[in-house]
């Protein structure tokens, strides 16, 4: 029974969640406190978990909702799996659509404008949330800042050593590019950031 | 018909993606783009962006819309399998490994540091992210 519960709540969530991790905790809540699955405390130290461990939170979450409301690992594959039903269903329909559109309407210009408009509002949307993480919580001291600026421009570094060469008419220093290309691949910069924060602090 | 190998690609990728993106979603983004565009060259930035737009418009978590729209891309439905397994797996087996074993372990001293360490990199990643799309709007 508990089993058809989590199944039916976790597809409810995949299929209302709109505006991904952060929203979809808060129905994952609304859900885990309905049923009883476990206090609210206990659900807060599991958001937090959820936030420090690797993969999509709306994942972990139900993983851990899923083990612990039934304290078997089929509970937490089944939470896990109900979460992403509805996505499947309706993102593949999205792409089917999206291939169509684009491959009829490539040339079309209101059609480019449109998508135009919507990967300026996406882009926003972005800045908006990294804006939002630059929490005092995240950023404890001088140090973190370091850390930012120091990452920051390790990422950029390729698209300046681009943007630099096209300036000069010409590919000057194959080494250079090959340096900006290492440092600034995302998980070397996460296990390098980790390292700092374990000698600093 | 994709072969075994590309489903390979696809699923190691994803699994990568998912193993080292810390807060989801939008912390997932600068890695995929890595992975997807600049590596496997199987999208161009410009369609990055409007995959996000329809990652983000659809229900659902954002790096398991954007798993789907890439894998079914670029190998149909056995890709997409490939992409969900990758991005999922990591999340279900770590969260089982705590949820079973280390009930205690976001108190531990030395996590909390090397958490202290990762999380303004993380918001540099996305900061870096959004310059490289915005100069493709």
């Amino acid at each position: 029974m508990i089993y058809l519960q989590l199944l039916w709540s976790f597809i409810k969530v995949g299929f209302l969640g709109f505006g991904g991790g952060m929203a979809i905790i808060s129905l994952i809540q609304s859900e885990v406190l309905s049923h009883g699955w476990m206090t609210e405390t206990e659900f807060v130290d599991i958001v937090a978990i959820s936030q420090m461990t690797p993969g999509p939170i709306g994942i972990n979450c139900a993983t851990y909702v899923g083990y612990t409301a039934t304290g078997s690992v089929w509970g937490s594959l089944l939470a896990s799996i109900a979460i992403i039903i509805p996505s499947l269903l309706i993102m593949l329909t999205i792409c089917r659509i999206y291939d169509h559109i684009r491959d009829k309407w490539k040339d079309n210009h209101t059609f480019k404008t449109i998508m135009r408009v919507i990967r300026l509002l996406v882009v926003i949307l972005i800045a908006h949330a990294a804006i939002s993480l630059m929490t005092p919580a995240s950023f404890i001291d001088r140090n973190s800042w370091i850390i930012f600026i120091l990452t920051l421009l390790a990422m950029l570094s390729p698209m300046a050593y681009k943007d630099i060469t096209k300036w000069q008419g010409q590919e000057t220093r194959p080494v250079i590019k090959k340096v900006t290309e290492i440092i600034s691949h995302p998980i070397l910069l996460i296990i390098l950031a980790g390292a700092v924060g374990y000698l600093l602090y | 018909m994709p072969d075994v190998r590309l489903i390979f690609q696809l699923f190691w990728t994803y699994l990568k993606i998912g193993t080292f993106t810390l807060g989801g979603g939008y912390a997932m983004l600068p890695l995929i783009q890595h992975e997807v565009v600049d590596k496997r060259h199987w999208i161009e930035e410009e369609e990055f962006l409007n995959m996000i737009a329809l990652a983000q418009a659809a229900p659902g978590l954002i790096a398991v819309n954007s798993a789907i729209f890439i894998g079914h891309r670029i190998a149909g439905w056995k890709g997409v399998i490939a992409t969900i397994l990758g991005a999922a797996l990591p999340s279900i087996v770590i969260i089982l490994l705590i949820a079973i074993y280390f009930q205690q372990f976001k108190n531990l001293p030395t996590i909390e540091a090397i958490f202290k360490g990762i999380r303004p990199a993380v918001v540099a990643l996305i900061a870096a992210a959004v310059i490289r799309m915005a100069r493709k709007i």
